[in-house]
């Protein structure tokens, strides 16, 4: 295992190594912890970071995937192990990259910033008695809150690691945590501190934003209780979700009549979105096949403009929703509103007959699209294109090449994809790197110069 | 001896530099707190009799719904609720030492 830095260090001046590897992953969902392990596998050296206080992404919030209906947990949860236990691999979570600098032989300097745990993470065993004697709830992201967490917390349960952390913008300092603590791990002295990662390869695969739920005001979204987004569904269907079943938030009745609205978020040029999010169709027939099997008497409804069903298997199972019942009703859906009871009331054009009809559900989901996540331009000197995505100057030879030599980015980091092909990118992206480490290590046994110099990033 | 009495006291020094910089989330939180304290004992009073569903003790407590399925989750989470059946719809919940008796 590579030896991590001293969070007791002081700040260390650029030029001065803590960690020198042949790889840096920047972020920590699926295509990061892919790609890292691909190259750790092949012997190189990774340290992959984490801006948040567990891997695992989006993927790991998700109830079961498409096609296969594989439950998520189950799949992504050995990745986080893998990474985590990995002897070429360093894990480093709640850190951000400041500043990529090329280092003059070929490779580049990282700065990062490691924040404050609040925690010992080499005494805390993830026991949670912390968590339970802390006296106040708050909402939890990872359950798009719907449901609570406390300012001291393991972040969910299959967190990687598995590690408290003090939300400190909450914590009142009663130190009850601190007593509870059976191995004396919480340390509220922790400051944030920076370290230098020297490495000769950089992936960067630091993901998407789903849109906005209240992004169509028309929608609407974040002011109705009872239309939410989809990856807020995702967590209902899950078994570990907020209230152990689908329960709607309005009141937690467990819903009859269940509406999906598409291309919220997608394909909407009066949102600044005019391509296809590319999941959006799959994702809603999956959830509406996982509902109508936890809901059997439920009515399911998808409204939507076209069904894109371009991977393998794809197309056969929108069929089999079809056969299972899913009603797909073909209009465009021109806004929301409720009636008393809080049901989502919806107004749909059709498209077959272009009557305008109006009908009543209980629960109402958007299918939200995919946004790009963080802008890589001022640190990794890697510009968003139109859709403000990464740009790949070669999408079609070299689809994750960057243009700076050494700098990959793979995942949806670099546009709208499934996990399917989000895996294949990182696997794609692993081995550009792999090439060029290979590269970078004949030319250095060739003579100093043989690598080219590249721009400052 | 008096090494721990030192370590003592930059720790009370620690902590009380830390509360100065964060006073204003200390504020707001404990305000939350005094908040979540009040509707807590609400909700609990509308649950003395027994076990009601999520309508039945927004009900009986003047609360929204939503805000006692909110409180109601939490509660359940770190165990000072539990669910005891159904009802129609709806999904029936207790306070845990109720339920135990
Ligand atoms: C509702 C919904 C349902 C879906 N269902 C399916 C499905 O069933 N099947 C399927 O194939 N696909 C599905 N998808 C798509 C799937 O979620 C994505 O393809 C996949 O999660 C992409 O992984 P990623 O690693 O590229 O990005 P992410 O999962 O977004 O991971 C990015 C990681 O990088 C970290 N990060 C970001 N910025 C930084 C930074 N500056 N420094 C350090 N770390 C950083 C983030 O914290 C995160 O951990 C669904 C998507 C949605 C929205």
């Amino acid at each position: 295992m590579n030896s991590r830095p001293d969070p007791n260090e002081s700040e260390n001046p650029m030029n001065t190594p803590d960690l020198k590897v042949d790889a840096l992953v920047v972020g920590g969902g699926i295509a990061g912890m892919q790609s890292a392990l691909d190259l750790a596998d092949q012997g190189y050296r990774v340290a992959l970071v984490e801006k948040e206080a567990s891997i695992g992404g989006k993927m790991i919030m998700l109830s079961k995937v498409f096609p296969t209906l594989d439950c998520c947990s189950c799949i992504t949860t050995p990745k986080m192990s893998a990474v985590a236990h990995h002897d070429n691999i360093t894990l480093l979570t709640t850190c951000d990259v400041q500043a990529l600098h090329t280092n003059g032989n070929g490779g580049y300097t990282a700065k990062v910033q490691q924040n404050p745990r609040y925690i010992d993470a080499d005494a805390c065993t993830g026991c949670r008695q912390c968590e339970y004697v802390c006296p106040i709830d708050l909402p939890a992201s990872y359950d798009l809150d719907m449901g609570a967490t406390r300012a001291i917390r393991v972040p969910f349960s299959t967190a990687v690691p598995q590690k408290a952390i003090i939300d400190i913008e909450h914590c009142l300092l009663c130190g009850k945590c601190e007593k509870a603590c059976p191995t004396d791990a919480v340390d509220f002295s922790q400051q944030p501190f920076t370290f230098n990662i020297e490495t000769n390869a950089v992936v960067l695969a630091t993901g998407f934003q789903t849109t906005p739920t209240d992004a169509k005001r028309e929608y609407g979204g974040g002011k109705l209780l009872n239309v939410i987004d989809a990856l807020s569904m995702e967590r209902l269907l899950a078994p570990t979700g907020p209230y152990g079943h689908i329960l709607r938030p309005s009141d937690g009745k467990e819903p009859e009549s269940i509406a999906y609205v598409q291309c919220a978020g997608s394909r909407d040029q009066s949102l600044g979105v005019p391509y296809c999010s590319r999941v959006c169709c799959m994702y809603a027939i999956k959830q509406a096949m996982l509902l109508s099997g936890a809901l059997p008497m439920a009515d399911i409804t998808i409204y939507y403009m076209d069904i894109r069903t371009f991977g393998k298997g794809y197309e056969q199972f929108y069929q089999n929703a079809k056969a299972m019942g899913i009603e797909f009703v073909h209009g465009k859906v021109a806004r929301i509103d409720e009636d008393s009871e809080h049901n989502p009331v919806i107004r749909v054009e059709t498209i077959e007959n272009g009557r305008i009809a109006e009908r009543t559900h209980d629960l109402v989901v958007l299918s939200v699209g995919m946004l790009p996540g963080e802008n890589l331009g001022p640190i990794f000197d890697v510009q968003p294109a139109d859709d403000g995505f990464a740009a790949i100057p070669d999408p079609t030879l070299s689809p994750s090449a960057t243009g700076h030599p050494g700098v990959f980015v793979t995942g949806t980091a670099s546009g709208p994809m499934d996990i399917v092909d989000s895996i294949i990118m990182a696997g794609a992206a692993a081995a550009q790197a792999a090439a060029y480490l290979e590269t970078m290590r004949s030319s250095v046994a060739a003579g100093p110069t043989a690598i080219p110099e590249v721009a400052h990033v | 001896m008096t090494q721990d009495k030192e370590a003592a006291r930059a720790r009370t020094a620690m902590l009380k530099k830390l509360r100065e910089e964060h006073k204003d989330t200390i504020e707001h939180t404990r305000v939350l707190l005094k908040k979540q304290q009040e509707i807590r004992r609400i909700i609990s009073q509308a649950m003395k009799d027994g076990a009601g569903t999520v309508p039945e003790i927004a009900g009986a407590s003047g609360l929204p719904a939503h805000e006692v399925l909110w409180h109601v989750t939490a509660m359940k989470k770190y165990d000072l609720v539990t669910e005891t059946g159904r009802d129609g719809d709806y999904y029936r919940y207790a306070l845990v030492e109720e339920a135990s008796q």
